[in-house]
């Protein structure tokens, strides 16, 4: 399918992404997407900052999404969309209006941490990209770290280059 | 004009090397300005020509004078920066002699730069910086917490080096040449942040000397250091030392 393409022929450099460690505050984290991608016009795909140990390992990744809904107030906060549940009505405006604004400066104080999407799946730079699509797809991942010998996290998979390899081999057969 | 003077029983020579000294210091010499000849020193002096020599050799190796082959003796310079020789190293300030310290490293990694990183690191704010913070104890009681920021692309190689036997300055200095030519240090009493009181096991409200170092190659800014010391436990030793530049 992908013409036995490997991980390490479509990752990139770790460095195309702003490192920060896991005390960061959601706060610090902000203004480095605002240095790094916002004011120089830089978007990458996916937009995201990685989050790494004391011991420079890669801990997690955090995305813009990631951000905003750390500072949502909790109240705001529900696992699962209830049953016939409706955003758009309009008596909800109020909470509208305060919804990033009351609670967000205290929030903006947490970790990030706790708020990012913890890296959890890997794939080794031997291994195909088929391998990484299936992990990025079923596990809903922006970015897939690529890990040598499980330690030494030498880049990362995206999935336009994925999705890329994937479609040419469709297309030319 | 000041003359030298005979009852005097300092050597003629110093007594000349002092008053040439104080026309190049006063500016009635000015810099770039040629001295007069041995012999019209030896003139205006009353002094013999080994006299002259001497005085005029002396204000060279200091740095006032500099002498051009073939042309003659001119001003170089009317005042001597002093040089701060700092004596800084942990071993040498802190400890009785005999007791090993070790750090602990607590962190090393790498992250962009907040707060004044920017700013105290002199680097563009998309620049990655490698941060190690360390924890140096004497019998078990922590005594200084040390966290050293240095821009990545000044060595990428730091992150893998062994910092628990190596001092950061010798790496940078022995294994990767990067000469460090000037510290800058600022000494600061500072009351502690929660976090860095639970690390030195210290109470709440606790006090502590704060050093903050600016380590330089040449005019680039190689590394930043802020280190927290325990009270008591460490002494400074500054070293005044002259010296031409």
């Amino acid at each position: 399918m992908s013409d036995g393409k490997l991980a390490k022929d479509v990752m990139i450099g770790i460095f195309e992404y702003p490192h920060i460690p896991y005390w960061f505050s959601i706060n610090q984290a902000t203004r480095i997407v605002k240095v790094s991608f916002i004011s120089t016009k830089k978007y990458p795909e996916p937009m995201a900052i990685l989050v790494f140990d004391e011991k420079y390992n890669l801990m997690g990744t955090l995305t813009l999404k990631d951000i905003l809904r750390g500072l949502e107030p909790r109240f705001m906060q529900t696992s699962e969309k209830m049953e016939g549940y409706k955003e758009q009505e309009s008596e909800l405006s109020l909470i509208w209006d305060s919804l990033f604004s009351k609670q967000s400066k205290e929030l903006a104080e947490k970790a990030v941490s706790e708020i990012m999407s913890p890296a959890k799946y890997f794939v080794e730079p031997n291994d195909p990209i088929t391998k990484a699509a299936y992990l990025m797809v079923h596990h809903d991942l922006v970015l897939l770290p690529v890990l040598e010998n499980k330690k030494k996290f030498v880049g990362l998979v995206r999935m336009i280059e994925v999705f890329d390899q994937i479609s040419d081999s469709l297309i030319k057969e | 004009m000041e003359l030298i003077d005979r009852e005097d029983h300092q050597k003629l020579y110093l007594q000349l090397y002092e008053i040439l000294k104080k026309k190049i210091e006063t500016n009635e010499w000015h810099v770039g300005s040629q001295i007069p000849t041995e012999d019209e020193l030896c003139k205006m002096f009353s002094v013999s020509r080994a006299t002259v020599r001497t005085a005029v050799l002396e204000l060279v190796r200091q740095g006032y004078l500099k002498r051009q082959q073939g042309k003659g003796t001119f001003i170089h310079r009317n005042i001597i920066s002093e040089g701060l020789n700092m004596q800084t190293s942990l071993k040498e300030l802190l400890l009785e002699e005999g007791i090993e310290v070790m750090p602990k490293v607590l962190a090393r990694t790498v992250m962009m730069p907040v707060d004044d990183l920017e700013q105290q690191l002199d680097i563009t704010p998309d620049k990655h910086i490698i941060y190690i913070k360390r924890l140096w104890s004497v019998q078990d009681e922590p005594v200084l917490l040390q966290e050293n920021y240095i821009p990545y692309h000044i060595c990428p190689l730091l992150l893998e080096d062994d910092i628990e036997h190596n001092s950061l300055f010798e790496l940078l200095e022995k294994k990767y040449r990067i000469k460090i030519t000037r510290v800058k240090n600022l000494i600061d009493i500072t009351r502690l942040t929660a976090d860095d009181e639970r690390v030195l096991k210290l109470p709440e409200g606790s006090m502590a000397l704060l050093m903050t170092q600016k380590f330089y190659s040449g005019d680039t800014l190689i590394m930043y250091a802020r280190e927290v010391k325990k009270p008591n436990r460490f002494q400074f030793l500054v070293e005044l030392e002259r010296k031409v530049v």
